[in-house]
């Protein structure tokens, strides 16, 4: 009885760690913060080169986890704090095609695993 | 006396990380003093230089400039005024007046540099935006931004070369061969 008490419990938890809130916005400043840097970026890369495209993605990616990362579930803080840590790392390889795909790649993975995290399959393939 | 020119010119770096120790207005002024020295196409002098180290100007740019990765306690806008380039008769697509922010930006980080400041330029953002932030006359056009400020103690190397040159793989000597 105990056991299987434990085993909600520990199911309960679980689900309220993935869970994302609904109520959950940005303040109105960030909100301003990121709009500029996407509306800004949109103009200046119809005249910058073609790889700058996913450097403003990711910049964006990068200054919108900083701003809910304090807020996130648990579920979502590691893929938060890592993008906090290794984007800007990132820019400095953009020369290196081969590295930079890696490193867009690796933050992919990143995000199915978060995504994963927050839905009702398991992450690990049975 | 000419190595140590060599040496500041071959030590210099593009910054993106700093610190928010403030620079001295007399610095500033030196490295302003620097840029009027700079080389002008005809010696027209069509740059204007905008100082901006009010906070809160700085945080509106920033937000409207992608490219500013740098959170520098100065900024120098390199704008052309293109009334001077009118009263000279030069159009708007002469590459004077692009060369002539290029030697003031060079010129500006050599200066910075040599104060012992790191800097880094910045052309990524929204002229019509920057234009607006900081109530920009209608003839001065917003070109390229100079951050000047204090390397942070953390700060990232640059980014990494596309490919390793040297001053060889960029000069010919003489006339090419016609073959």
């Amino acid at each position: 009885m105990a056991v299987k008490q434990a085993a909600v419990a520990s199911e309960c938890a679980r689900k309220e760690a993935s869970t994302m809130s609904e109520n959950w916005v940005l303040k109105e400043g960030e909100a301003v913060e990121l709009l500029a840097l996407l509306i800004t970026s949109a103009r200046i890369q119809m005249e910058e080169p073609a790889h700058y495209g996913p450097l403003r993605l990711l910049t964006a990616a990068e200054r919108l986890s900083s701003m809910i990362a304090e807020r996130s579930s648990e579920a979502s803080l590691e893929f938060l704090t890592e993008n906090i840590e290794r984007i800007p790392e990132m820019h400095m390889v953009m020369s290196d095609v081969d590295a930079y795909s890696a490193a867009l790649d690796e933050r992919c993975r990143a995000v199915a695993a978060c995504l994963l995290r927050h839905s009702s399959i398991s992450e690990e393939p049975e | 006396m000419s190595e140590a020119v060599l040496e500041n010119i071959r030590t210099r770096r593009v910054v993106r990380q700093m610190s928010d120790e403030p620079v001295k207005r007399a610095q500033i002024e030196a490295i302003l003093e620097a840029a009027r020295w700079a080389p002008s196409g005809g010696n027209l002098r069509p740059n204007r230089y905008i100082v901006i180290e009010d906070a809160e100007t700085r945080r509106l740019i920033r937000l409207v400039s992608p490219g500013m990765f740098q959170k520098a306690p100065v900024l120098i806008l390199i704008c052309t005024n293109w009334e001077v380039a009118a009263e000279h008769h030069l159009p708007p697509t002469d590459r004077a007046l692009l060369i002539d922010i290029g030697t003031a930006a060079q010129t500006m980080m050599l200066a910075a540099h040599a104060l012992g400041l790191a800097s880094g330029p910045v052309t990524s953002y929204s002229k019509e935006a920057v234009k607006m932030i900081l109530n920009l006359p209608e003839a001065y056009s917003p070109e390229m931004f100079i951050c000047i400020g204090h390397k942070a103690e953390a700060a990232q190397p640059g980014m990494r070369a596309w490919k390793k040159i040297s001053w060889r793989d960029l000069t010919h000597w003489e006339r090419f061969n016609s073959d």
